[in-house]
């Protein structure tokens, strides 16, 4: 396509994100929440010139094209969103840059943990099984759910240290189940 | 810059241990959190676990509820020399303007709750008593519509008191959970759609470490520090 001067084009930025969510999510029903998140907080006038668009979301890390003169608003979109359905979700703005290319390789990494899932059960700070592990983070999946009723959480957030009594290296290369 | 979280929630008030949100505030680029539950200075779960965590402050302080303005001022004599960090879960019209009328006091959270805000005679107390006013943005994250419509509303009006009577602000999300936290710079773009400059935002959140810090020396008298 080449139907506009240069020298008018339009100038963008690409801001690199990560979803941290308690289950997956697909690439449209985050896109359809943050143009809703977009337009609640915005309305019609001030989204039209975001030019948000979603280019692209693997599940975990994704990345945002909006006009270089909106980045400061783009950030308080994503910070609205809180919940995709019923799934407790957060996006964390890893980094703003000029070119795909660059925020893909400044911002994203390569090579990232998996999460995975564990039947393995705890008793203690809370019961319940373990969820998922990320690095130290580990999530819960408590037995009874009025410890998570008032955040509207579905679990709860512990890490290695927690379940170690504090004597695990603090790098976290163990994961102190 | 410093930027603290000031009114955090863990278990069993929340549902993340202290360390789980000690990390995500690590990530996310905080350099301390104060983790403020209702039950004041009872053990918290895992609060040991939390001091393994590197490379951030863990501070404890204590989030006030008091139905009446007695029992509030009761609660905070007899926690204030026992916890670094003091406040009160505000909302209702009187317990607002009792917290500004108390100098023990550290800070104001969210008097925009019951829908009223701060008054003038409380945001006048307030800057005589030196209580700082918590501007919580959980609202603005979680709801959509009519309900932040209003809730903005209430929010704009306080901003202009606290710019009238040069009133300390505090930013914070009052999280529950780690999925409630927003990244300093997040926390400042809402700012910003709020009416707030960079600045007063930037102010805002690294203001509880001089708190923080004046709160741990030890003080005979106002102005008068114990070396």
């Amino acid at each position: 396509m080449r139907s506009w001067l240069p020298v008018l084009r339009d100038r963008r930025r690409y801001i690199a994100f990560e979803l941290e969510a308690e289950y997956g999510i697909e690439r449209k029903d985050l896109l359809g929440e943050v143009y809703s998140s977009q337009m609640s907080l915005l309305g019609d006038i001030g989204a039209s010139e975001d030019q948000l668009v979603l280019v692209a979301f693997d599940g975990r890390f994704g990345l945002i094209r909006c006009s270089h003169k909106r980045v400061e608003e783009c950030r308080a979109v994503l910070a609205t969103v809180s919940s995709v359905g019923s799934t407790r979700v957060a996006i964390r703005v890893r980094g703003v840059s000029g070119t795909i290319k660059a925020a893909t390789e400044k911002y994203i990494p390569q090579s990232i943990l998996q999460a995975y899932d564990d039947k393995r059960k705890i008793d203690w700070p809370v019961s319940g099984s373990v969820a998922h592990v990320l690095g130290c983070e580990i999530d819960i999946c408590p037995d009874s759910q009025e410890i998570t009723g008032r955040s509207g959480t579905m679990y709860v957030g512990l890490t290695s240290f927690d379940l170690c009594g504090g004597d695990v290296d603090a790098d976290g290369t163990s994961d102190g189940l | 810059m410093n930027y603290y979280e000031c009114n955090l929630h863990s278990l069993p008030d929340g549902s993340d241990s202290p360390s789980r949100l000690a990390l995500v505030a690590r990530r996310l680029g905080y350099a301390g959190i104060i983790i403020c539950n209702y039950s004041g200075t009872g053990k918290a779960l895992g609060a040991e676990a939390a001091k393994a965590v590197k490379g951030i402050e863990v501070a404890w302080g204590a989030e006030l509820m008091a139905e009446n303005p007695r029992k509030l001022h009761q609660r905070v004599a007899s926690l204030r020399n026992r916890t670094d960090f003091l406040a009160v879960h505000g909302g209702l019209e009187k317990i607002n303007r009792a917290a500004c009328e108390n100098p023990k006091i550290d800070l104001l959270v969210h008097p925009q709750r019951g829908g009223k805000g701060l008054g003038v005679v409380a945001a006048k107390a307030a800057r005589d008593n030196q209580v700082a006013i918590g501007l919580d943005l959980g609202p603005m994250i979680r709801f959509r519509g009519g309900t932040r419509i209003r809730w903005i509303k209430t929010v704009k009006r306080d901003l202009v008191f606290a710019r009238k009577f040069d009133l300390d602000l505090m930013i914070t999300t009052g999280a529950l959970s780690h999925l409630d936290m927003r990244s300093p710079r997040a926390l400042m773009a809402l700012a910003e759609l709020l009416g707030l400059e960079r600045d007063e935002a930037q102010r805002a959140l690294s203001f509880p470490g001089t708190i923080l810090e004046l709160n741990r020396k030890r003080w005979l008298l106002p102005g008068v520090e114990m070396l």
